[in-house]
């Protein structure tokens, strides 16, 4: 019915500056964008032109220094931190460059780790770590310390945590750095998947097998901080 | 309660995957407390023993002050004490120390009338094996269970003990028990005739005169009035005594906190940044959960479990050993320290006591400064932005 498709996320203005002792480093110059729901967008760039910085501010998990976000129409940067942390749990899953997971604990104790303060998570979602563990292959492993597990397991880890929430929006930063070929179609198969259920999907990277896969949806490019037109 | 639970057994998977930090965090709680603790029960123990010991006390004690040392005092003022006001009765005790030189040690002899109707009102006839002393018979003696026990000796041995000279031969009948350590740590009791033998105190004379009073409460007035009748006694209040003891002890366990203080303080201020601040890995990990939907409050939540439960060991670890410590190994060292008593009471033990209020108190002594004071940091951390966490720079 919608012929416009509504718009997931949109940002303007978004400006981050960082300071690095005295030196000031801008790593989001003016950024503005708006992502339909339901589509698969990449923003590929050279690396430090801030792409990382992009997600974190689109998820809540960096203060912007000016501008602002809106996840499905509700603006997220002046939220309190209380609200912001519930951004994050329900309302995007982000797969991290550097994957974020807790050392010490096992593959599924981290995979479950954002349902702890929940009490624990239901067995809905107990069951489908076990689907998409078997799906990635890495079945064997949910018992391993994921200090023990290779750069590529621990990746796709990242990938199925931030899947399990059930988020309606997903940015994955750099989720195919440390994949092979056979990981990088399975990913892309599940995420034209999640797009067929109706989800929102942004990765970062600049890896040429996912900026350059037929599925992808539309492009951006990110130079020292701005938007390439 | 379900979100409760799932918190606390991830706070206690943290502290086992910190098992470095957990352990010595638990150490250097363990080692506070048993300072604190070993102090507090020492104090504790002997005020009480002093307590039990003053009880059994008369009201009154009277002696003879001669060019400003206690002299014999004659019996003839038994009579005339026991006719004033408010006065129930007065009795000649004759005690003394007694030094053994083979032993190198002194006993306290106490001369008791064992008669039925002049039972002591005074000795602490708590007998716990044989029997205590048949009147009028010479050459018996009822000891100290803990000195007994300290000299190899038991009911049914025969001590040889000097007088003078000759070598007097003392029968030990019994045994007496008292809930008083330092009663039956050198005490001897025996007829009064022996102990005026032992202690040279010829017929007639006493060591001093126990006065017990209808109102003990106007212990003062009794005094003034014995004062008033005999111009060189010195009269010892039992009330007094025990208002001076306390003062002393406050003092000496004072001193030793003041002592104690700086070392505690210096020490605490080298740890507690350590021991309560969260490392790069903690700070990793709270940016973690952050990112992931964890509320600030969950994450302070898990960590007050984690350090409650590590400082609750820690805490009582610390009471434990500072109780075996006191009560099982005579507090080597700080006994010392406080009393300087150690040589005049070689078997000296007190009687274990703690109770459970001063358990509560040190574990919340301890544990609720550190839990609070461990949050603060973890509460900074979690109020970062995520990311920033997530890669080292807040
Ligand atoms: N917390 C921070 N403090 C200071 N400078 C930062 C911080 N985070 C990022 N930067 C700087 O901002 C710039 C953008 O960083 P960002 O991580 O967003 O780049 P990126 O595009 O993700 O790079 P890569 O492709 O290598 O992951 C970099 O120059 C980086 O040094
Ligand atoms: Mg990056």
């Amino acid at each position: 019915m919608n012929e416009v498709p509504a718009i997931a996320i949109r940002a303007h203005g978004l400006t981050k500056r960082y300071a690095n002792g005295r030196v000031e480093k801008t790593a989001l110059r003016d950024v503005a964008l708006a992502i339909p729901a339901g589509r698969f967008w990449v923003v590929s760039g050279p690396s430090g032109s801030g792409k990382t910085t992009l997600l974190g501010v689109l998820a809540g998990m960096i203060a912007p220094t000016a501008g602002e976000v809106e996840l499905n129409g509700r603006p997220i940067t002046h939220l309190r931190d209380h609200h912001r942390s519930l951004v994050r749990r329900n309302g995007v899953g982000m797969v991290f460059q550097e994957f974020a997971l807790v050392a010490g604990l096992s593959l599924a104790e981290n995979l479950l780790l954002p349902f702890v303060p929940e009490g624990g998570p239901p067995p809905a979602v107990c069951r489908q770590a076990d689907k998409l563990l078997e799906r990635f292959g890495l079945a064997a492993f949910a018992r391993t310390p994921v200090e023990r597990l290779s750069a590529g397991e621990r990746q796709r880890a990242g990938i199925i945590r931030a899947l399990l929430g059930g988020a309606p929006i997903l940015l994955l930063d750099e989720p195919t750095a440390s994949l092979d070929t056979a990981n990088v179609q399975l990913l892309v198969d599940l995420l034209v998947e999640l797009r067929a259920e109706g989800r929102t999907l942004l990765a970062t990277t600049h890896d040429l097998r996912l900026v350059n896969d037929p599925r992808v949806d539309g492009r951006l490019r990110l130079v020292d901080g701005a938007i390439e037109t | 309660m379900k979100r409760h639970l799932a918190l606390i057994r991830f706070a206690l998977g943290s502290s086992r995957r910190r098992a470095g930090r957990t352990v010595a965090l638990g150490g250097a709680l363990a080692l506070v407390t048993f300072a604190f603790s070993a102090v507090l029960l020492l104090t504790e123990a002997l005020r009480r023993e002093f307590h039990l010991g003053a009880a059994a006390l008369p009201d009154l004690t009277v002696q003879r002050l001669v060019a400003g040392r206690p002299a014999l005092i004659s019996e003839q003022w038994v009579p005339r004490i026991a006719a004033l006001a408010g006065i129930t009765s007065v009795a000649a005790r004759v005690w003394g120390y007694y030094f053994v030189p083979a032993l190198a040690g002194n006993f306290t002899v106490v001369g008791v009338d064992a008669s039925p109707e002049r039972q002591p009102v005074d000795a602490p006839a708590v007998v716990g094996r044989g029997r205590f002393l048949n009147p009028d018979v010479a050459g018996e003696v009822v000891m100290g269970e803990a000195l007994a026990g300290f000299l190899g000796l038991d009911v049914g041995d025969a001590i040889t003990l000097p007088v003078g000279k000759v070598g007097k031969r003392l029968q030990i009948v019994g045994l007496f028990r008292s809930s008083v350590a330092l009663w039956t740590a050198d005490v001897i009791l025996m007829s009064a005739t022996d102990a005026r033998e032992f202690l040279q105190v010829p017929a007639g004379l006493a060591t001093d005169l126990a006065v017990h009073l209808s109102t003990p409460d106007e212990a003062v007035v009794a005094a003034r009035k014995i004062a008033d009748l005999m111009p060189d006694a010195r009269i010892l209040d039992r009330q007094l005594m025990n208002r001076a003891y306390d003062l002393t002890f406050d003092t000496r366990g004072g001193i030793l906190g003041a002592m104690l203080m700086p070392a505690l303080v210096a020490f605490l201020v080298l740890a507690w940044d350590r021991l309560t601040g969260v490392g790069p890995g903690e700070r990793r990990e709270i940016g973690a959960l952050k990112a992931m939907g964890w509320q600030t409050g969950d994450v302070l939540l898990a960590r007050l479990w984690e350090n409650a439960v590590i400082a609750l060991h820690g805490a009582l670890a610390g009471i434990v050993g500072a109780y075996v410590f006191v009560f099982h190994a005579q507090a080597p060292g700080l006994a010392k320290v406080l009393f300087g008593w150690s040589s005049l009471y070689p078997a000296f033990r007190p009687a274990p006591a703690v109770t459970a209020g001063q358990v509560l108190v040190l574990v919340c002594l301890v544990m609720l400064p550190f839990v609070a004071a461990s949050l603060v940091p973890a509460w900074r951390a979690s109020t970062r932005d995520p990311l920033a966490l997530l890669r080292g720079v807040a």
